[in-house]
């Protein structure tokens, strides 16, 4: 149990890959490393994990943000994708920035375009068009 | 004509201008059963005797965003805030009929419930950045709040610089685990309540006048 979380805390095995990713938890990119007899001593002593670097006067490990480690999905262009009747992938990032639909159909390849919704005024509510338009 | 409907927008922008000073929008957003409805329910019914929307325990209940206005919530503080409250449908990254199927949907009606469902996130997400002030984030807490869904909404709505709450919600739950919940977002206030059964309500209105007046 070697890396505790500075921000939140959380506690990661011993060769956890997760953390070179940053805390799955809070993003934080601050690791403080802690021994198995001290592992429960920000609990315990109720301490935050930073001043407790700061009295071992141990170096954090600090994870420097790498591009490209987004997940794939969230880097898709269309917001909706429709793998079925019934079954949908939703990309709220894209759908969290705008109302224009690109919509995805099938596995891969091919997109519907509501061009409609790129020309709508702000303050309309998105719902999708029935009218697609296929590129 | 279209002088009279500029002059129009014009006039309603000015009103909301003002209004919006003394009137918060507040979206109650999360993920599919985390409680939202029941808690919307909750607060209307504490406030005004009145109710929001029906629940289920079926996924995806709400798939259009409900709205009540003019709703005035006095904190045992003493402080008081009047708001808008807005039940959104559950914000999730994947919609599957099949998923209805066991709650004994026939084909054709869980098809259509998970296409509403589709529109009623890409709704969420619209009111969620043209209309919403502040945001109370539901999270059932007997269940893993480390979900990439939830990471990437609150992510969201702080990007977007809006006051949040999370709840964890239905404390009444034997597994229960608000702690988990607490130790996910140490960045913002979390409360403990119990929506069906009322539960530590009172706590979170404290903190609503607090963190949305």
């Amino acid at each position: 149990m070697p890396h505790k979380c500075v921000k939140c805390g959380r506690e990661f095995e011993d060769g956890s890959t997760e953390i070179l990713k940053g805390c799955p938890s809070c993003a934080g990119k601050k690791f403080l490393y802690v021994r198995e007899e001290e592992r429960h001593a920000d609990v315990l002593e109720e301490k935050p994990i930073e001043s407790l670097a700061a009295e071992k006067r141990e170096s954090l490990l600090e994870i420097k943000p790498q591009r490209g480690q987004r997940p794939e999905f969230y880097d898709r262009i269309e917001s909706i994708r429709i793998l079925g009747p019934g079954r949908y992938e939703l990309n709220i990032e894209k759908l969290a920035r705008s109302d224009d639909m690109v919509l995805g159909l099938g596995k891969e390849g091919q997109y519907a375009v509501d061009i409609s919704s790129m020309g709508r005024p702000s303050g309309k509510p998105a719902r999708p068009s029935r009218k697609k338009k296929k590129k | 004509m279209s002088f009279l409907i500029r002059a129009r927008k014009k006039f309603s922008r000015f009103l909301r201008f003002f209004l919006k000073k003394n009137r918060s929008r507040i979206g109650i957003y999360g993920p599919p059963n985390a409680g939202k409805t029941t808690l919307a329910n909750r607060i209307v019914r504490d406030w005004t005797g009145d109710a929001v929307g029906p629940v289920s325990e079926i996924p995806h209940e709400t798939r259009r965003a409900r709205r009540k206005e003019n709703i005035t919530i006095t904190g045992t503080n003493g402080g008081s805030i009047v708001i808008d409250i807005v039940d959104t449908p559950g914000v999730t990254t994947k919609i599957d009929y099949h998923e209805f199927l066991e709650y004994g949907l026939d084909k054709e009606e869980a098809i259509v419930r998970a296409r509403e469902a589709t529109e009623g996130v890409a709704e969420a997400m619209h009111w969620l950045r043209e209309d919403i002030d502040g945001v109370i984030y539901v999270l059932d807490s007997s269940l893993d709040p480390f979900l990439q869904v939830n990471i990437m909404m609150v992510g969201i709505i702080e990007s977007r610089k809006l006051p949040v709450i999370i709840v964890a919600n239905k404390i009444d739950l034997p597994d229960a685990a608000p702690a988990r919940i607490k130790s996910a977002f140490p960045q913002h206030p979390v409360v403990s309540i119990s929506g069906l059964e009322g539960r530590n309500v009172e706590n979170l209105y404290e903190q609503m006048t607090e963190f949305f007046g």
